[in-house]
């Protein structure tokens, strides 16, 4: 428990997975947060974000902001940090962080945090969401990491997102609506294995990906390799 | 010489049959099959048994064999 108190995660995203990762973090001990995220809360997001409002759409209040505001009265000695910014315009510590959560809504972000976390010697949990499909895939020093499994089918839609936030800004509507119990089960398994890692227990990570089909009742994980070709592995 | 598999659409259940060259890439396979079921624009993976399938790799790399089964699964990337 101790190297949970003593522990320092950024998370990446502040949408419906960043939510819930935050809250799950907050109520496991994790005692600092760092939480990046560029938006501002819409409409459309109150269905699925435990920490947003109907006043957070109305006066477009940025959604790491409420976040952290919201996580902050359930668990007031964890010190939480909100960062208004995309990923990669930040200069931040990396030096700092134990732990990196990907709850993101596009493949270009997640390349550049994994990018940054494989640089940095950062383990990184990455999640993702679609109606009631999720994915998970834990990221650790000796294995994989996300652009080692991605194929040309990721590279068509880099910079869609993945979610139907917003309407200043050109977005991908997915046929399935996001469902809150699909993040809410993604998240949870997320930050399960980031708290595995936390405690000591890499060996128990997922390794190296999990498929959840919510419809049919299937959870499958799947081993991966390394790509020689991957600019991340280069010596 | 040709290789045939199925792929199994992890979405419905369906299953198409693919004569592959030894010499096609995954990544060349998810595209076909996508492509056959009409799916929309996303991300997709392919696997076989417990094993996430390279998509830069060949059929004759990644050791498939005839009568394989794979199985086209849509790859989540919402938040």
């Amino acid at each position: 428990m101790d190297s949970i108190i003593g522990s320092h995660c950024l998370v990446v995203g502040a949408g419906a997975l960043g939510n819930e990762t935050v809250k799950n973090l907050v109520l496991s001990g994790v005692g600092r947060i760092t939480l990046v995220d560029m938006d501002h809360v819409e409409m459309s997001n109150l269905n699925r974000c435990l920490f947003f409002s109907v006043a957070d759409a109305q006066g477009r209040a940025a959604k790491a902001d409420m976040v952290v505001h919201g996580a902050a009265r359930m668990a007031p000695d964890c010190e939480l940090r909100p960062v208004v910014s995309r990923l990669e315009d930040v200069d931040l510590d990396w030096s700092s962080f134990d732990l990196a959560f990907g709850c993101l809504d596009n493949i270009k972000a997640r390349l550049h945090l994994n990018s940054y976390s494989r640089h940095h010697g950062v383990p990184y949990v990455d999640a993702g969401t679609d109606g009631s499909r999720g994915k998970l895939q834990v990221v650790l020093g000796d294995g994989p990491c996300l652009q080692c499994t991605m194929n040309k089918s990721h590279y068509q839609v880099l910079e869609r997102r993945f979610s139907c936030t917003g309407s200043d800004f050109s977005y991908y509507e997915p046929p399935m609506a996001a469902e809150v119990t699909t993040t809410a089960t993604m998240s949870s398994m997320q930050v399960k294995e980031g708290l595995k890692i936390l405690s000591g227990r890499e060996d128990d990570c997922i390794r190296h990906l999990l498929f959840y089909d919510a419809m049919r009742n299937e959870m499958q994980t799947l081993e991966a390799d390394i790509d020689p070709g991957c600019p991340n592995h280069e010596m | 010489m040709e290789i045939e598999v199925t792929i199994r659409n992890a979405e419905n259940g369906s299953v198409l049959n693919m004569e592959l060259d030894p010499n096609t890439t995954i990544e060349d396979v998810i595209e076909g099959a996508a492509e056959f079921w009409h799916k929309e624009a996303g991300a997709y993976v392919l696997r076989r048994g417990k094993k996430l399938l390279k998509g830069q790799s060949t059929v004759a790399d990644a050791g498939l064999k005839n009568e394989d089964v794979l199985e086209l699964i849509p790859d989540p990337e919402g938040g």
